[in-house]
């Protein structure tokens, strides 16, 4: 068995077994990324010496220091939106071009302490904002199961790096299904920890009040493993949650008994065929397990792309003031200073940054305020209450990811609304900053369909084990071949 | 409630954003159509709705106000497009200074 065909959880077995050492692992997984990099486009940077060095220290160890490292020698991708002080961070924007952070994220340092080897920065939507990553400033990332479809976005780069193999897992980030909708379209798991769960230290903001790091993995058990790492309260998050985060639970839910909503809000007329089918066919599966699959209402889940998309914009004209020119990143020339800022901001940013700076700033505005972004923020208390009320009647909530399997590039840039509302049903759980993870459900016509479980807030534990159980019933058992591989 | 041309000027004036005026129609065009968009929230009443600051009602954490290292000044400095003197560097900001 090749490296790169191995889960986080084989490598680290492997390596504390002193089976494989890191070196060989990451020279492996170097090999592949080095040969299909030209095909995906997954990384927006690529160490591959560091990462051999990074290697090369965890081999150098003791045998009880390295037992000690749950990703010993494991490679891992990392969104451009987390700092990593001995690479670029750009978030995929010409405004950082070039950037080097005086820090490391928290979930950097985690990942390190933890023996995890980062082999690159993974490539995204420009700060983020967009469901396909033609947003970068810099490159298309390819989708692995058909290079003439987007990975989804934001977390694309890293969605296809580990579909295509180049690493078993990797860190994304999700304001509004940034983790999960890419997860779907490329066939792998995806977690949206709840609001707090995971340090955002480090992690560009976009809109702070839905913001959350988490992982992407080609086996729940993965994703778990790195949840394990990366979440925890850290002093330097003030939205950090004080909370115990036990390791979670291993083994599959046992499905009898377990209560499983279906919001009928979410079938509509919007969901495509094939993923109205597929969830159909779910729902048999599950109550052929003994699960009590109920209707449950999420009332106001009409209104959630509305209330999201002035919550984000909003949020993000705020956070993307800090790019002016001054500090740090991409400067223009002005003959004074308001000159300066206004010609750097119009030359870094794209236009889709640019669209909602300009909408969020609306929002925000005198006059705007309260019509716009305060009563968005009611809205959300409403979408909130729907979730809990749906939760007080079921353990886990079943819905599609997305509306439809993975787009040809260029289908819906064309047209920002129609690219926003692909995200329907992903920006509820951020919304209302419960837990959310999609799972493969198998592929129609050789594409990934994904299928999204949804938990109360704190609910991870839960919800990885029903993941686990799902995965059981419904194994992913092939990858994309790429560059002529069987 | 359709936006002007006018308005989207003096909003992107206040986000620090220059427009080319060829490019003011279709970002006109744009951001009205979310508008119109998100107009459906006004359907709601929500007049006795707390809007939600935070998702789980956390108050913002206070700490001691005590001394700490922080971010040395060379750190600081090593992606600003125009160090001085330990200082940011920018054009002028009032007539008479210099440049």
């Amino acid at each position: 068995m090749r490296a790169y065909d191995m889960t986080a959880t084989e490598i680290s077995q492997r390596v504390h077994r002193k089976e494989m050492s890191a070196t060989e692992c990451v020279r492996e997984v170097a090999d592949r990324i080095t040969a299909l990099e030209p095909l995906v486009g997954a990384f927006l940077h690529l160490d591959v010496q560091g990462a051999l060095n990074q290697a090369r220290a965890i081999d150098a160890l003791s045998d009880d220091e390295r037992q000690q490292m749950p990703l010993a020698g494991v490679p891992v991708a990392v969104k451009d939106n987390m700092t990593t002080m001995d690479m670029p961070t750009t978030a995929a924007s010409k405004i950082l071009e070039g950037f080097m952070a005086p820090y490391n994220a928290t979930v950097v340092n985690r990942l390190k302490a933890a023996g995890a080897i980062i082999v690159g920065k993974t490539n995204m939507d420009e700060f983020a904002m967009g469901s396909s990553t033609e947003h970068s400033a810099y490159q298309l990332t390819h989708n692995p199961w058909d290079l003439s479809r987007v990975p989804g976005g934001s977390s694309g780069g890293s969605a296809a790096a580990v579909a295509a193999r180049m690493v078993p897992i990797a860190l994304g980030s999700d304001t509004g299904g940034s983790i999960r909708q890419p997860a779907s379209y490329c066939g792998v798991t995806g977690l949206k920890p709840s609001y707090g769960r995971v340090s955002r230290y480090g992690l560009i903001a976009y809109a702070s009040s839905l913001d959350q790091i988490g992982p992407l993995a080609r086996s729940v058990d993965d994703v778990a493993l790195l949840y394990d790492i990366i979440a925890g309260y850290d002093p330097l998050d003030a939205t950090s949650i004080r909370a115990e985060t036990a390791r979670v639970s291993e083994g599959p839910v046992d499905w009898k008994g377990l209560r499983v909503g279906v919001p009928k809000e979410y079938l509509s007329a919007d969901l495509g065929g094939v993923v109205a089918q597929r969830l159909q066919d779910v729902i048999t599966q599950l109550e052929a397990q003994g699960a009590s699959v109920l209707e449950v209402s999420l009332p106001h889940t009409a209104y959630a792309i509305a209330t999201y998309y002035l919550i984000a914009p909003a949020e993000a004209s705020s956070n993307l003031s800090r790019f002016d020119g001054v500090r740090y990143g991409y400067r223009a020339s002005g003959a004074d200073l308001l000159e300066m800022y206004e010609n750097t901001r119009a030359q870094g940013f794209g236009p889709e940054v640019k669209r909602r700076i300009l909408l969020g700033t609306h929002a925000l505005s005198a006059g705007y305020y309260d019509a716009y972004y305060l009563k968005a923020q009611k809205v959300r208390t409403l979408i909130r209450q729907d979730f809990e009320q749906a939760f007080a009647l079921v353990d886990v909530i079943l819905t599609p990811t997305t509306p439809d399997v993975a787009f040809r590039f260029g289908e819906k840039s064309s047209d920002p609304l129609q690219m926003y509302l692909s995200d329907v049903y992903t920006v509820t759980a951020n919304l209302a900053g419960i837990p959310a993870i999609s799972t493969p459900a198998g592929l129609a016509d050789g594409l990934p369909v994904g299928i999204q479980w949804l938990g109360p807030v704190m609910g991870e534990d839960r919800l990885l084990q029903v993941a686990r159980g799902f995965e059981e019933l419904w194994p992913s058992s092939t990858w994309p071949g790429l560059g002529g591989e069987a | 409630m359709a936006l002007s041309e006018i308005q989207v000027k003096h909003v992107a004036r206040l986000a620090r954003l220059r427009v080319e005026s060829d490019e003011i129609a279709q970002i006109t065009q744009d951001l009205d159509r979310v508008l119109e968009y998100v107009a459906q929230l006004s359907q709601l009443d929500t007049d006795t709705v707390e809007p939600t600051m935070h998702v789980m009602g956390l108050a913002m954490p206070l700490r001691a106000d005590e001394v700490k290292p922080s971010l040395p000044v060379d750190a600081a400095l090593k992606n600003a497009p125009d160090p001085r003197d330990h200082m940011f560097g920018v054009p002028r900001i009032m007539d008479g200074g210099d440049a």
